[in-house]
This record gives structure tokens, sequence and C-alpha cells, in this order.
């Protein structure tokens, strides 16, 4: 049994099948019910989009040159070749970070002997709301503590 | 070591060592590494693969943590102790089913380290009960030791750099394992499932990604790895399992004062059916423990009886029928296997009472 085909945007079962025709070259897109409804499937642009997606199939446009991955591959699998692929990709994947993660700059953790630059400026960043608050609640024994914690991560981000 | 030796030896989770707890059978923390500068499982050559396993495998032997604990090679185990090793959730179903995975699992089975599954490391701490703060410790203390040695791919803007970008960031996946019969029988779990699921939090059976919620547990954990710090990731979750937990018990008490004698009536049909049953399902025999469990932490079967029913739970799974059994068998065959083993478990129950909890 053929497979059923699949949605150009998301990779669901399509449902619904356009065919453009400009100056005789025929474009097919074909949808699932979700993205037809999202996308508008009456809206030109949704050619363009699918173009830009399918486009690639013939010939990748983005290659990792530490491993050799391309954005094709990672259209197959949904992960990516190796660290470095992130540098090639990464600015690709940014609107999909942002669907997935709702961000895109780390402030956790990194790794011993490495500066925890996110996290010390998210920590900094929290510290100078709160020192705010600090002032306006007449907390002035807390808002000096928060100013010097304040300077602390200063001194420690511009020696990282 | 075999994964018989494991499976022999005592833990946590099946033997009372750690404190058990009604509601939260187990909280997990897991963090995805990878060594920097090799590709990704997924898309490295065989020889990489073999080398990044034999660089991992090094680094964690030195370890203090893995002293004296277990290195299984995918490759060297048969089908069955593969499938036991899932079971138990040391290694996933992805991990079991290549053949140059790795798991290394301490000693007393708490840490376990999984070797080119999706990432070079998936390093994982399990702690009976709800332990957030100190599963998250051990798993920190573990990730900071074996750092030096294994150069870990990280970036200042992304975080720990992952095969996945549903991972990247802090890598860290943080969840609990959850026994909610109230809220089941209640009707109100679709409604829990969805609340969790528009706040971050993902809502998954007991086997993890893609399975049913056998015995009504469920896996609840975060989503979001980017962009969060560690503390705000478990913060999230230990506020919400909080809340889950309050919500299970006023569905319990309410069901209990409600049904009255229906409600022991329930449990006290499920440990009839438990201890005569001569042929028992893997669904069912789960099911029907979800009550013996609730049994015990409502006061109606004593309390000091719940291991044995999280042991049967573990031990009612089908791979570690066959186990048992030492070798494998077909549906009707471990159907009758695990009646027995239910049977000759819960022999000297005591008829379930009244709820007094």
């Amino acid at each position: 049994m053929s497979q059923p085909l699949k949605c150009s945007l998301c990779e669901e079962a399509a449902t619904v099948h356009l065919s453009q025709v400009v100056q005789g070259k025929v474009t097919k897109v074909h949808l699932c019910e979700a993205c037809a409804q999202k996308g508008g499937a009456t809206d030109p642009a949704i050619f363009q989009l699918a173009d830009a997606l399918i486009a690639p199939a013939v010939a990748p446009s983005l290659i990792c040159p530490h491993c050799g991955f391309t954005d094709i591959d990672f259209r197959k699998r949904g992960r990516l070749g190796c660290p470095d692929c992130w540098k090639t990709f990464g600015d690709a994947l940014g609107g999909l970070l942002i669907k997935v993660q709702h961000e895109a700059t780390h402030v956790g953790r990194a790794p011993v002997g490495v500066a925890p630059v996110g996290q010390l400026r998210h920590r900094l960043e929290v510290a100078r709301t709160e020192m705010e608050v600090a002032i306006a609640a007449e907390d002035f024994e807390g808002a000096a503590r928060l100013r010097d914690e304040i300077a602390q991560l200063e001194l420690q981000l511009r020696h990282s | 070591m075999s994964v018989q030796d494991i499976l022999s030896a005592e833990n946590e989770l099946t033997h009372m060592l750690g404190a058990q707890q009604a509601v939260v059978l187990s909280t997990r923390i897991r963090l995805a590494r990878n060594l920097d500068g090799m590709p990704f499982p997924g898309w490295a050559k065989v020889p990489q693969r073999k080398e990044i396993a034999e660089r991992c495998v090094e680094a964690l032997n030195r370890s203090p943590k893995f002293r004296r604990g277990h290195v299984l090679r995918m490759g060297e185990l048969t089908d069955l102790d593969r499938a036991v090793l899932v079971e138990r959730h040391l290694v996933s179903k992805e991990l079991a089913s290549g053949k140059f995975g790795a798991a290394v699992i301490s000693k007393d089975q708490t840490c376990s380290v999984m070797i080119n599954e999706e990432d070079h490391l998936r390093i994982q701490v399990v702690k009976a009960g709800w332990h957030l703060r100190g599963t998250w410790n051990i798993a920190e203390q573990l990730d900071d030791a074996l750092g030096p040695d294994l150069k870990f791919a990280f970036s200042e803007k992304l975080g720990y750099l992952t095969a996945c970008p549903t991972n990247v960031g802090t890598g860290l996946r943080a969840s609990a394992m959850v026994h909610l019969p109230g809220l089941c029988l209640a009707g109100h779990m679709e409604k829990v499932s969805r609340a969790l699921s528009q706040d971050g939090l993902a809502v998954r059976g007991w086997l993890g990604e893609g399975t049913e919620a056998a015995g009504n547990i469920f896996q609840i954990s975060n989503q979001q790895t980017l962009g969060l710090s560690e503390d705000a990731i478990l913060r999230h979750l230990g506020g919400w399992i909080k809340n889950v937990v309050e919500q299970e018990w006023n569905a319990r008490r309410k069901l209990a004062t409600e049904e009255g004698d229906k409600f022991v009536d329930r449990l006290s049909r499920s440990l009839g059916v438990l201890r005569y049953a001569r042929l028992l399902t893997s669904a069912e025999s789960m099911n029907m423990l979800s009550h013996l469990r609730l049994a015990c932490d409502m006061g109606c079967l004593p309390e000091e009886r719940r291991h044995i029913v999280d042991r049967l739970m573990i031990e009612g799974q089908p791979a570690h029928v066959q186990m048992r059994q030492g070798g494998e068998l077909d549906s009707d065959g471990r159907d009758l296997r695990r009646a027995s083993v239910v049977r000759e478990a819960l022999r000297e129950f005591p008829e379930p009472g009244p709820p007094t909890a």
C-alpha cells in the first residue's frame, strides 16, 4: 500500500491538496487540515512557504563544515548531526526554538571552569528589579544587600 | 555483572529502602550531555560510536558514584535482558534497540547513564518518593564530576548542545512518577492533564512516551529546557506536583466519603481477583494493584504492605515475568506465571477495612 502524502509543513497526513499553475509551471502543495486552516489554503503565500521548504530537497542550502550534515537531513530526522551543527543551523532554527522552547537564550548552569554567563546575566536582571522594589518599599537594608550582589555580578561578568 | 544481578539486588524502588510515599512513586532527573567535537550518535559512523562509548565508559568507571556498578553493552545482551532494563526504566526503548548503546548503572541503581542514545550521555538519577532537590543535587554533582573529564559541548548562548532542539539549554528533564487513582476514578484526569500541558508540562504513561497509563500511573515532566534556569524548572515542576498531590488526596477522600461501602468493595474485589486468579494479564494486574496501593494509602490495608504492591507492579511486567521463569514465554504462559507470582505475594494480605486516612 502506498504511504499517504505528508503535509508539506508538519509531517501529518495531508488531506488538502493544492495545485498552482504559474506560466505553465505546476506547483503542488499537500497540507493537513490544521495547517490548511491556519495558513489559509487560499492564501498564495502558502506556495512560497512550501516552495522554501520543498526546494532544498533538491540541493541543500546549509551544510555543517564539521560533519557534513545538511538542512535536508534535519528535515528528515528532526535531530542535528553534531554539536557544531548549532553554529551552522542556529539561525535557521531560531523560529523552531521559539516555537518549542518559547525562549532562545540559555540562562542555566555551565560546565565546571566555564563562566555561567547566561545565569549571571539573568540573576543581574532579577537583582536589579528586586532592588527597585526594595527601594520603593523603603527596605534600605535589603536594597544595600542587592546593590552589593549587583556589583559582584557585574564584576564576575566583566571577568568572564 | 549480568542483568540478573541487577534484578536480584535490593534497591529503593522495589525493597522500600527509600521513603515510600502515597502519591509520588519516584522522582527522576535526566541531563542530556554531549562530547565536544563528536557527531551525535544518530549521525556518527560505527567507529565513532564505539569511540564515544569507550570514552564515556572510561570516565564513568573513574567516578566514585559508579564504583562496583554495572557496565552493560546493549550489543552483548539478549532481547529479554534489554526488555527488562526498559521495564526498570534503567534504559530507554531507543537505547535498547541499538547495538552500540551502553548503560552504566551505579550499585544502588539510583544513578544510571545511557551512552549513545539520542545524545552521547543521558545522566539519570532516580529516587523513590518525592525528593526533587535531593535527586537534583546528585545529578548536579555527577555532571560536575564528569564534565572536566569529558568536555561537554556548550555554547554561551544556547547552553548544553543536544541532538534535538527540544533538549538544548539545560538538557534537563525533571519528572515525577505519580499514582493518581483518585483523579482517574473521579473522571478528572483529562482535565488535570490538560491544565498541566497548557502550563508547559508533559503527562505520559508509566513507560514514558507513547505508552498508556497502566495502573493509573503517570509521568509528569517539564518540557522547556531553554531560557529557564535549572532552579526555575524545578520550582515550576515542584509547584505543580504539590498541587496534583493535593488534588489527588481531595479526590480520594471525596470518593471514600461519598461511596462508602462501594469504595471498600472495589478495593476488596481487586484483592480477591489478584489472590485467586489463575491467569492475569499485565493490564488487569496493574489496574487491580493500583486499587491495592490506594487501599494501603487510605488505611484500608496496613501501610507497610505498600512496598509489596509496588514490587509486584514492577515484577509483573512481561519481561520481568519471563526473566523470573528463566526464559521466553508466550502470552498465556506469562499470564499464568504472573498470576502465580501475585497470588504467592498476596497470600498473607488481610481483608481491607474501612478507610482511616
